[in-house]
């Protein structure tokens, strides 16, 4: 890792707001068509979207390091910018101490470790203070839809998981391996949630806010538990995921709030 | 028409082959992620859902609302895909020509993304374009096909080969063009996936299914002379362009419709239609409606499969057929 970084390139959303957020945001060079999030980063050159960036680009604006989310899996692409004698830092959080720790290990490679602090430390606060008020709720028995047709969900790997369990939820599909598991849909009629969260409004646009066909009947849509999340607050692990974990906790203890 | 020996031979072969998928609709109910009282589960089959026998209200709803529709689905596009398999491969004379080596069912992917993306409220225009996208397919596959020197089967599989690749790029074009957070359901469904068993599709699937074995089999006279080739055809009284016209458009329609109601299921259109000749001769009086049940079981146990190995996460049903189909196929080729 060179010792000064004045050029980053990001292909990953939520690595783009990271670098915002610690203050980095004006050694962002190259960004993928998924990065809107802040709007300033619009006005960075894209490089393609996260699964097909183009390395002639990446190449070309000389970045120093790239930053990757290993959900792109980008493996031979990796090679080929470290063969090119550019820094490739991966980052793969699974849950919200994960974030944590990119968002200090991004602000180090700025050389904005202390913004890189203050902003986790700030992030913990929220954190802390979602999981003391929901601390004495009983847990709500959650489904997490991430789409409908076909049903997928979060998994065991997911960081939402984690997020889901910080705001006062137990995810019905916790243990089930996999980070974004396609799902029986027999077995989320069966698991009967008490609470749907659909994640839609954002990037998503109109998608996904509808209860899948299986879930219809369940608990939550007769009890109206049914609560809308912004996408990019709960699939982006960056620090406005931190904004989702305030939101869902609202949605299901609204008057641990009070 | 048909001889007495004949007819007594397709209707008892098919006789078994119809109790064969009654067992399998009613045995693969009783198999699911959610394990369900299998008395109770047998009772209210057989009852068609009229008293639900002691099941619990979810159980009732996880058998007739999610899991038996699946199945009838299952069955509607394995005896779709079978029928359009051995509809065409009568017709082009060529035992490979199967809707998903020639690229019909690409071209009514297409179609069926063409619907999602554009017309995304409203269903019925799923089925629609996917049979104009399967329709505009084979008719590409076969002008390609005929060249001056007449169709070989060599270059009726290299035409499919071609309008094949071409549609994989048209696909592989629009979901890049797509938001990321849809690419994943689409790559799911590309394979064949019968999760997204929806209300509206599966009687349009069904009738679509029954109606096309129907029609192919009332043709397959005028298809076992069209083997002879298509000059013999004409000469012995076959009305060979008006046949040809009802083979493209009934194959399209039932791979149009298995297409929009669950992607690409591949294998389905070779491997039965295979097993049903070698099984029961060549004649299609026997082999189409054989093909047709044999296609609804194969689909039928597949899916099952998929639905249940790593329950209750689930797999997608065109891995199932494919893994399934592409050894047994080996296996024909060799013996045959």
């Amino acid at each position: 890792m060179p010792a000064r970084v004045d050029r980053v390139i990001s292909l990953a959303p939520n690595l783009t707001e990271i670098v915002f957020a610690v203050g980095g945001g004006d050694r962002l060079v190259g960004r993928t068509s998924y990065c809107d999030y802040p709007p300033e980063a619009k006005s960075v050159t894209e490089v393609g979207d996260t699964l097909h960036p183009s390395l002639e680009r990446v190449i070309a604006l000389k970045p120093q390091v790239v930053l990757i989310s290993t959900a792109s899996q980008l493996e031979v692409f990796t090679q080929q910018l470290e063969n090119q004698n550019i820094a490739v830092f991966v980052t793969d959080p699974h849950d919200l101490e994960g974030v944590f720790r990119s968002i200090d290990q991004i602000g180090e490679i700025l050389g904005k470790k202390e913004q890189a602090s203050t902003l986790v430390q700030s992030l913990r606060q929220r954190t802390n203070a979602v999981e003391q008020a929901v601390k004495q709720k009983p847990p709500v028995r959650v489904f997490y839809q991430l789409s409908a047709e076909p049903l997928y969900t979060a998994g065991h790997d997911s960081f939402v998981t984690d997020l889901m369990r910080r705001a006062g939820a137990i995810s019905v599909t916790a243990d089930i391996p996999g980070a974004w598991p396609k799902y029986s849909s027999e077995s989320a009629l069966a698991s009967k949630p008490e609470a749907i969260i659909l994640p839609t409004g954002g990037s998503m646009g109109t998608g996904n806010s509808k209860v899948a066909e299986a879930l219809r009947q369940s608990p939550a849509v007769q009890q109206g538990r049914v609560y809308k999340i912004d996408d990019d607050h709960l699939v982006r692990p960056g620090p406005r995921a931190i904004d989702g974990l305030e939101e869902m906790a609202r949605a299901l203890h609204p008057d641990a709030f009070k | 028409m048909m001889n007495r020996v004949t007819l007594r031979k397709t209707i008892i072969s098919c006789a078994l082959l119809a109790a064969a998928l009654l067992l399998a609709i009613v045995s693969m109910s009783l198999i699911g992620s959610e394990p369900l009282p299998v008395r109770a589960s047998l009772c209210a089959i057989a009852s068609l859902g009229s008293t639900s026998c002691g099941l619990t209200r979810d159980q009732f709803d996880i058998l007739f609302q999610i899991r038996v529709p699946r199945i009838l689905l299952a069955a509607a596009v394995g005896g779709s895909l079978a029928t359009a398999g051995a509809g065409y491969q009568a017709l082009l004379r060529n035992p490979l020509a199967e809707p998903y080596l020639l690229g019909i069912s690409n071209g009514a992917a297409v179609g069926t993304m063409t619907a999602l993306v554009f017309f995304g409220a409203n269903e019925w225009t799923r089925p629609v374009l996917a049979f104009t996208g399967a329709l505009l397919a084979t008719l590409a596959v076969y002008r390609l096909a005929r060249g001056r020197a007449g169709s070989t089967p060599e270059r009726l599989i290299l035409a499919g080969v071609i309008v094949t690749t071409f549609l994989s790029s048209v696909i592989v074009f629009v979901t890049t063009l797509m938001d990321a957070t849809r690419i994943r359901s689409f790559t799911f469904w590309l394979l064949g996936d019968l999760s997204g068993t929806s209300g509206a599709l599966l009687p349009v699937a069904i009738t679509v299914a029954i109606a096309g074995a129907l029609i192919l089999t009332l043709n397959a006279r005028s298809l076992n002379l069209l083997m002879l080739g298509e000059r013999d055809a004409f000469d012995l009284g076959v009305e060979v362009g008006r046949v040809r016209v009802v083979v493209f458009v009934v194959a399209s329609l039932l791979v149009g419709s298995s297409v929009a109601a669950s992607g690409s299921v591949g294998y389905v259109g070779l491997v039965v239609p295979h097993l049903a000749r070698l099984s029961l001769g060549s004649d299609n009086r026997i082999s189409i409606p054989a093909a047709a049940l044999g296609g609804a079981v194969f689909v039928i146990v597949a899916d099952t499969l998929a639905r249940t190995i790593i329950a209750p996460r689930e797999l997608p049903v065109g891995a199932i057929t494919a893994l399934i189909g592409a050894p047994l196929f080996i296996y024909l080729l060799k013996r045959a």
